[in-house]
C-alpha cells in the first residue's frame, strides 16, 4: 500500500526526514510514533501530497506520489492535525460539498453522501450548522468526510488531539471498525495507550529517520530492546526458585515475595518459556504464568531515553 | 472545460458569501451612496444651468452630468469593494485551516481559483447591475446612448475582473487576510494615484515646449502611465470634449487584461505549492 523509500525533506529552520522509509501493506494500522519535530507530520503530508520531497520515493497503491498526485488523493482519505471546517455551512452542504470535490457522480454520490452522515452520527442534524457541533461531534463529521470517497488508505496526523476522553473511545472503536472494513491506516499520535490499543504495528521516527519497529502486545521485539517481563505465581519454597533465578543469570528480578516472583528476562517468547520450563523443572508448582513484551510507553522511553528531570 | 462550469467551488463561495451580514449591508450602502450621488448630480446640473441665465434646463445636459457622475462613483465603489472580496478569498481558507482539505481532493489549482474568481466577481457584478436603473435615469434626460452604458459597464466589469484577479495573487501569496487586503488597496492605490500623479509630471513636461501644445490630445507616450490606471478606459469612452483627449482604451483593456492573466497565471501556480504553508 505504502512504500516509502529514504525520503528526505529539509526546511530551513531543519527540520523534516533524513532518509525516513517505511512500508506499509493494505491490512495494517500503523501508528507512527515519536518525538515533537521527529517528521511524523512532514512524512504524512508527503504522502498526502501537500508537500514534494528532496529525494526520496513515496509510492501509494502502485502510484507515484509526486508525479501521480491526483491517483494517490483518490485513493488516499487524509485528516490534518489541526484540521479545519466550513463553519457557515450546513452538515449536509458540507459532505455535499466535498462529494462534488472528489468527482463523485451519481448513484454513488448520493450512496457517499447518506453513508457519510450515517457514519458520522449526524443523519438527523443534516441541516444543522457546522458552527453548532462539539469538537467530537466535528471529528466525526471530518473523518466522514475523508472516507467519502472510499479511501483505500487513511493518513491520519495526531487525530485525537483535543478530543475528550468519550469522543476518543469512539475514535478508537471507529478506527478499529475501519481496519476491519479493510482500509489500511497510518496514524501518528502522541497518545500511545490508543496506539497500543489499535496497532497493528508501530513505526518509531526521530529526527526524520527510523528508530525502531515493533509488534505491540507481542515479544517479538527488535533485538536492542527485546525483553520480557514475566509475572508467577507458584506454590512451592522460595529457596527453589533462588536456584532457579541463580541459574539463570540474566534475569532481572523485579519483585519477589512468598507465591509470586516478577522478572524480565532478554529475549521473547522463546525465553519465556525456557525459564517456565526452569521453574517446573525445579519442582515449582507454577499456578499462573503470564508474559508480556514491554508496553508501548516503555518502548518508547527506551527508544528516546527518558525526559530530564 | 465543463468541469469549470460546474466547479463546485462556486456554489460554496456564493453559499458562504451570501450567507454574510456584508451581502446584504454593501449593496444597501452602495445603493444609498450612488443615489445620493445621483441627486447631487442632478441638482448642481439644474443650478449651473439656471446661474449661467438659461430660461430652459436642457435635459441633456443633466442626463450627460448624472451618467458621468454615476459612472465614475460607481467604479471608485467598486474598486473599493474589490479588495474585500478577493483578497480575503484564499487567505481565509489558510486561517480557517481548511485549504488542506481542497489541496487534498480532486479539486486542481485552477478549479480552486476558478470558484473563488467567479463568486468575487460575481458579487461585484451583482452590485453593478442592481445600480444600472439609477444610470438609466440619465436616459430619461437624454443626452445618453444605451451604447455608451453598455461599454461603460463592460470596461467596468473587466478592470473589476482584473482587481480581482490581483486580490487573488495577494491572497495566494500572504498567510493572513489582513496582509493581503492592505497590499492589494495599495495597488489600487498605486494604479489609481501614482499614475495619475506620474501622468501630470509628463503632461507638464510636455506642454512646457510650445511646439507641442495644440498638436490636439497628449500623445500616446504621456498617456502611458494613464493606461494603468482603472479610470482610463472610461475617461477615453465618454463622448465629452474634456475627455475626447484620452483616445487609447484598447491599449488599457489589452493592459489590464494581461495584467489579470498573469496575476491570475502567478496565483494559480502559488496555490498549487501553497500545500507547503500549511
Amino acid at each position: 500500500m505504502i512504500e516509502v523509500e529514504a525520503l528526505r525533506k529539509t526546511f530551513r529552520g531543519g527540520r523534516g526526514l533524513n532518509g525516513f522509509s517505511l512500508h506499509l501493506e493494505s491490512n495494517e494500522l500503523v501508528g507512527l510514533v515519536g518525538p515533537n519535530g521527529a517528521g511524523k507530520t512532514t512524512l504524512i503530508k508527503i504522502l498526502a501530497t501537500l508537500q514534494p520531497a528532496d529525494s526520496g520515493t513515496a509510492v501509494i497503491s502502485g502510484h507515484d506520489v509526486f508525479t501521480a498526485p491526483f491517483a494517490v488523493r483518490s485513493r488516499v482519505g487524509y485528516l490534518p492535525d489541526v484540521p479545519g471546517l466550513y463553519q457557515d455551512m450546513r452538515i449536509g452542504e458540507f459532505i455535499e460539498f466535498f462529494a462534488d470535490a472528489f468527482r463523485l457522480n451519481e448513484p454513488r454520490r448520493s450512496a457517499a453522501i447518506r453513508r457519510a452522515l450515517e457514519r458520522s452520527g449526524l443523519a438527523d442534524r443534516a441541516g444543522d450548522f457546522v458552527e453548532h457541533l462539539s469538537l467530537g461531534w466535528k471529528q466525526r463529521l471530518l473523518l466522514a468526510k475523508t472516507l467519502l470517497h472510499e479511501p483505500m488508505l487513511l493518513l491520519l496526523d495526531e487525530p485525537a488531539t483535543g478530543l475528550d476522553p468519550l469522543a476518543r473511545i469512539a475514535l478508537r472503536e471507529q478506527l478499529k471498525q475501519l481496519h476491519a472494513e479493510g482500509i489500511a491506516i497510518l496514524i501518528s499520535s502522541h497518545i500511545l495507550s490508543d496506539l497500543e490499543d489499535i496497532c497493528t504495528r508501530i513505526v518509531f521516527i526521530a529526527d526524520g529517520k527510523n528508530v525502531h519497529e515493533a509488534e505491540p502486545s507481542s515479544y517479538a521485539v527488535g533485538a536492542a530492546l527485546a525483553t520480557v517481563r514475566c509475572e508467577i505465581q507458584f506454590d512451592g519454597s522460595l529457596d527453589a526458585v533462588d536456584r532457579v533465578l541463580a541459574a539463570t543469570p540474566a534475569a532481572r528480578v523485579l519483585e519477589k515475595k512468598a507465591g509470586e516472583l516478577l522478572v524480565e528476562l532478554p529475549g521473547a517468547t522463546k525465553e519465556a518459556s525456557a525459564f517456565l520450563q526452569s521453574l517446573l523443572a525445579a519442582g515449582i508448582t507454577v499456578i499462573h504464568f503470564d508474559a508480556r513484551g514491554p508496553g508501548l510507553e516503555e518502548r518508547y522511553r527506551r527508544a528516546f531515553g527518558a525526559p530530564q528531570p | 472545460m465543463s468541469r469549470f462550469v460546474t466547479n463546485p467551488m462556486i456554489l460554496k463561495e456564493l453559499r458562504q458569501r451570501l450567507r454574510e451580514r456584508r451581502s446584504w449591508l454593501l449593496p444597501t450602502l452602495y445603493l444609498l451612496v450612488l443615489s445620493g450621488t445621483v441627486l447631487f448630480a442632478y441638482y448642481v446640473s439644474v443650478d449651473e444651468q439656471l446661474h449661467q441665465g438659461q430660461r430652459e434646463v436642457q435635459g441633456a445636459d443633466i442626463g450627460l452630468a448624472i451618467f458621468l457622475t454615476a459612472v465614475f462613483t460607481q467604479i471608485i465603489l467598486l474598486l473599493l469593494m474589490a479588495p474585500v472580496f478577493s483578497a480575503g478569498a484564499i487567505t481565509i481558507e489558510k486561517e480557517q485551516r481548511t485549504l488542506a482539505g481542497l489541496l487534498t481532493s480532486l479539486l486542481t489549482a485552477p478549479q480552486i481559483w476558478w470558484g473563488k474568481f467567479v463568486a468575487a466577481l460575481l458579487f461585484l457584478l451583482l452590485l453593478l447591475s442592481s445600480a444600472l436603473p439609477l444610470l438609466a435615469i440619465s436616459f430619461a434626460f437624454g443626452g445618453v446612448e444605451p451604447m455608451q452604458l453598455v461599454r461603460a459597464t463592460a470596461s467596468t466589469v473587466l478592470v473589476l475582473a482584473s482587481i480581482s484577479a490581483i486580490g487573488l495573487w495577494c491572497s495566494a501569496n500572504f498567510r493572513r487576510s489582513v496582509h493581503s487586503t492592505a497590499v492589494c488597496y495599495a495597488i489600487v492605490l498605486a494604479l489609481s494615484i501614482v499614475t495619475a500623479v506620474v501622468f501630470g509630471i509628463l503632461v507638464a513636461n510636455w506642454s512646457s515646449h510650445a511646439d507641442a501644445v495644440g498638436l490636439g490630445g497628449p500623445p500616446a507616450y504621456v498617456q502611458a502611465p494613464l493606461f494603468l490606471n482603472p479610470l482610463y478606459p472610461l475617461l477615453s469612452m465618454l463622448d465629452d470634449a474634456e475627455f475626447q483627449r484620452f483616445v487609447y482604451p484598447t491599449s488599457s483593456w489589452m493592459l489590464f487584461t494581461g495584467i489579470g492573466c498573469l496575476a491570475a497565471a502567478f496565483a494559480m501556480r502559488r496555490l498549487q505549492r501553497s500545500g507547503e504553508q500549511l
